[in-house]
């Protein structure tokens, strides 16, 4: 029967190997805890205290979902299947030692049956550790895409975990090549090489000599990879699960927390690291560097300074490097690092490991924004977006001008009841090029028989974005018009026309009598799902559709506006760049009121060419008043008038109708 | 350390409509909303750029209209040390020389070594209340500055002419001076220091004596322009517009 022998092939004259081992691997164990500490420990001694220990339950799933099934990880092809392939094994490998720990010294279960199935699993994940080594060895030497940090750390970090499995794989090969069992076969890999050291004709002396001393290259191997983890690239390993059990539970992607406060309850507005929680913190040091961030950034893509994998090393840099820069604003990290940043989320929604750029970012900026320092032209949208409810700067009594002449005149929500209260919002409100599109949509309202109102001069700017921009007091007081405003008003659900004024008044606004907010895409849906919305038209046109970021990652409608689309007669030919993926067209988080900045390529116009790319596609639509003005105008820029129209979805609900 | 004094008010903001009155001698005040007057936000920069420069205090005195209570917390929150508002029926508008009067009887309480000013104003255009006041309090004036030194008992300042000239000129203190542009563009203020100053900050009210509405001009009319039909808008193709063009070229002799 197959039996397992402990301490195959150790000279007796050594007399207890487990004492060896044990103390090396004890001693190798408490460097490495030590080490770690020294690191952690910045975190709460330098950040800010805030508590992450709740839900345990969900923190649990969170850590086996993302460190250990790391379905965020898997997203990508090749790096998923490289990592998982490493990650998986090692983990696989931790259990194998466990087991055999626990056989050596409490339960014996290791033979027969049991022991081939532990050693085939054991080899089948070897086969696939190699597999993934080698995936990654290519990338790093062959490949090296840009996102990533071709650094000795990375390389060293590879070199010893494949030192360490294939010292595993010799050890088990050498001493089957001496033991030749009769079911050593089910060591697939470490057969295979077995029979090539028999092929040599090396003597059984020869073969257990070569054993023991790879046998202890091995264990050293292990003890030096476990010293150098925490120093090293392999720390995400401990790291990386941490950040995705501590990660943020208590609100929703689309809702940003408020400054925090002193115990004296003066706010905080973030420049330098004691400033920032330690979970902040950890998420500098949870980073892997992996560089998927950055590949979605659309400000890095447009070659602004920023990256947001650069942004969270330097958080990592100046609490473990760069002691002379512990502030971060305007320093260790530049303020125009800080407003390029168009808070579009696919940062956050790539990080494998749940990194929260966004929160540190906007944290930063509040600081920029309460010492005043903020472009000219952003200045102009806070101001008269203070001072008048709109960034236009126009009067609040000219906010419904765009419904004059309409008949019947759209009726007034703080007047009447209403069954749908529209939040019409800045652009659509404001912007002469597209009052047209306003109308139509009012127009197409009408004509289904919706009850709908809006607040007139009552409704300010919802502010998403002035609290993207990290002005907070601002968002506040807009905030409290619009709920004065709002309370003033009798409906059943709130209608928006901007993504971004539906994030907050979604997710941000305190709940409202628990009325529904709906994106103009829902209801459309919902009205042709009852039956309420029937088109007479099959329009006919191959189109290709945007996901407003505001819309789709931030708060996951991917189907309705496609549902709607598809409604009015249109076949929808996806962009690369889709759903969960699709670009940002660079207005968000306050982008639309700043300078521009120097860029290599905007964002809308890199997006402008991927639709003009698909083939016999007609229209661009999109389902965001601010896409409308940064599409068209990309579509001159690229001059691709020729090969698409910017559309908003409601125009082809109008004609179809 | 100098002791800064600025004299600032509210003028009509541009982005409503304006109406004229029944009478048709001025605006509808009914219907007007007010801004900081562009120039005194600018005297307001120049001011605190000065305070934090050199020390000393900033004063900042503003007739009471609607308005100025958010726009004096304002400038508390860009770091003003002393906020005035003088008491008064200003709503209806008052003429240049009763404003001086009220504001240089104010400002002489504070024993400035500067009054810093907006050279002009949208609701006047001919910027006399800096002179006014300056003539008031028998101190020198210079207008149209745009750079301030302080040295002891005098200020170094910077005048811009047309032709891109700078002309720099020295005037013992104290003195008026009128801003056209601050060192700096005024700076952003966060709204939650706006507030917190609200909470905070007390406004100081100042009596004065009667309105002397004396010497003051006043507009006989005032009116918006008449829009007059001069365009014409010529319809039609290529031939039919060349040939109308043609016939409207001889009309009028030009051809």
């Amino acid at each position: 029967m197959p039996e397992r022998i402990n301490y195959w092939g150790i000279p007796h004259s050594w007399g207890e190997p487990e004492l060896y081992v044990y103390a090396i691997m004890f001693l190798a164990a408490a460097i490495m805890l030590l080490q770690f500490y020294r690191q952690a420990s910045l975190w709460w001694k330098v950040g800010r205290p805030e508590s992450r220990w709740d839900k345990l339950h969900i923190r649990l799933g969170r850590l086996i979902q993302y460190a250990i099934v790391q379905t965020k990880v898997l997203r990508q092809r090749y790096p998923g299947i490289m990592h998982a392939a490493i990650a998986w094994s090692y983990f696989v490998f931790f259990l194998g030692t466990a087991l055999a720990t626990v056989h050596d010294h409490f339960f014996e279960f290791l033979h027969g049956n049991t022991l081939i199935v532990y050693k085939f699993t054991l080899d089948l994940f070897t086969i696939f550790f190699l597999i993934g080594a080698g995936m990654a060895f290519y990338r790093r030497y062959a490949e090296k895409p840009e996102k990533l940090t071709l650094d000795k750390g990375f390389t060293w970090t590879l070199w010893m975990v494949t030192i360490i499995v294939l010292g595993g794989l010799f050890t088990e090969s050498l001493r089957l090549a001496v033991e030749r069992p009769d079911w050593g076969a089910w060591s697939v890999a470490g057969w295979l090489l077995a029979r090539l050291w028999i092929s040599t004709g090396a003597t059984e002396t020869t073969l257990t000599n070569w054993h023991l001393g790879v046998w202890v290259f091995h264990l050293l191997s292990v003890a030096l990879t476990l010293v150098t983890l925490p120093t090293g690239t392999l720390l995400h390993a401990l790291t990386g699960p941490l950040n995705a059990f501590f990660s943020e539970l208590d609100r929703p992607m689309g809702a940003l927390a408020p400054a925090a406060e002193t115990a004296e309850g003066e706010p905080i507005f973030a420049s330098k690291l004691s400033d920032l929680t330690w979970k902040q913190l950890l998420d500098g040091d949870a980073c892997t560097e992996c560089g998927r961030c950055q590949d979605a950034c659309p400000a890095f893509n447009a070659g602004t300074p920023l990256s947001p994998k650069q942004f969270i090393l330097s958080l990592r840099d100046s609490l473990h490097h760069n002691g002379s820069k512990p502030k971060l604003a305007g320093e260790a990290i530049p303020e125009d690092v800080l407003w390029a940043c168009t808070t579009c989320g696919a940062c956050v929604y790539e990080c494998p490991v749940l990194i929260e750029h966004i929160d540190t970012i906007v944290d930063l900026r509040r600081y920029l924004v309460i010492e005043g320092m903020v472009d000219a032209e952003l200045q102009t949208a806070l101001t008269n977006l203070g001072r008048y409810g709109n960034s236009f700067g126009k009067s609040e009594r000219m906010r419904a001008k765009w419904s004059k002449g309409m008949e019947p005149k759209v009726k007034n929500a703080n007047k009447e009841r209403v069954e749908y209260l529209w939040f019409v919002g800045d652009y659509a409100s404001y912007s002469p090029t597209l009052t047209e599109i306003t109308k139509q949509t009012a127009e197409v309202f009408q004509q289904i028989g919706l009850d709908f109102g809006i607040m007139y001069k009552g409704e300010n700017h919802a502010g998403n974005d002035v609290r993207r921009v990290g002005e907070e007091g601002l968002f506040e007081m807009l905030v409290e018009k619009n709920i004065k405003a709002m309370s003033k008003a009798d409906y059943q659900a709130i209608v928006t026309t901007d993504p971004h004024s539906y994030n907050t008044l979604k997710n941000e606004y305190p709940a409202n009598g628990g009325h529904p907010v709906l994106h103009y895409t829902e209801l459309l849906d919902q009205l042709i799902a009852s039956g309420k919305l029937k088109f007479s038209k099959k329009l006919g046109y191959k189109v290709t559709y945007h996901d407003p970021c505001y819309l789709g990652r931030y708060n996951g409608i991917y189907d309705a506006p496609r549902r709607v689309i598809e409604a009015t007669g249109c076949e929808i030919v996806e962009m690369p760049r889709n759903k969960d993926c699709a670009l940002c067209c660079g207005a968000g988080g306050g982008r639309i009121w700043m300078e521009e900045g120097e860029i290599k390529e905007r964002p809308s116009e890199s997006r402008i060419r991927e639709a003009a790319a698909l083939e016999n596609v007609t229209d661009f639509i999109v389902a965001c008043p601010k896409d409308v003005t940064m599409y068209s105008d990309a579509v001159k820029t690229v001059g691709a008038e020729e090969s698409v129209v910017v559309k908003d979805l409601i125009e082809l609900v109008y004609e179809a109708l | 350390m100098a002791n800064i004094v600025a004299i600032v008010k509210m003028v009509p903001d541009l982005v409503e409509e304006l109406e004229i009155n029944d009478e048709g001698t001025g605006l509808d005040r009914d219907w007007l909303r007010l801004i900081i007057n562009e120039f005194d936000n600018h005297a307001i920069e120049q001011a605190i750029l000065l305070k934090e420069r050199e020390g000393g205090e900033v004063t900042v005195i503003a007739p009471e209209t609607e308005g100025v209570e958010d726009m004096l917390f304002t400038t508390a929150a860009k770091g003003a040390d002393r906020m005035i508002k003088l008491a008064g029926d200003f709503e209806e508008g008052v003429n240049n020389h009763a404003l001086a009067h009220a504001f240089a009887e104010t400002a002489k309480n504070h024993q400035p070594d500067l009054i810093l000013t907006g050279v002009q104003a949208n609701d006047d255009l001919d910027g006399p209340v800096g002179p006014l006041v300056a003539e008031y309090l028998g101190m020198p004036y210079i207008g149209y500055i745009s750079g301030v030194t302080l040295e002891e008992g005098r200020a170094i300042v910077r005048k811009e002419y047309p032709g891109g000239l700078i002309g720099e000129m020295e005037v013992t203190l104290p003195a008026v001076l009128g801003i056209q542009a601050g060192e700096e563009p005024p700076r952003y203020v966060a709204i939650s220091k706006v507030r917190q100053m609200m909470k905070t900050a007390e406004i100081a009210e100042a009596e004065i004596s009667e309105l002397d509405f004396s010497g003051g001009i006043s507009a006989k009319r005032m009116y918006l322009p008449e829009a007059a039909e001069r365009a014409e808008m010529i319809e039609g193709d290529e031939e039919e517009i060349a040939a109308k063009l043609i016939s409207i070229f001889k009309e009028a002799g030009a051809l």
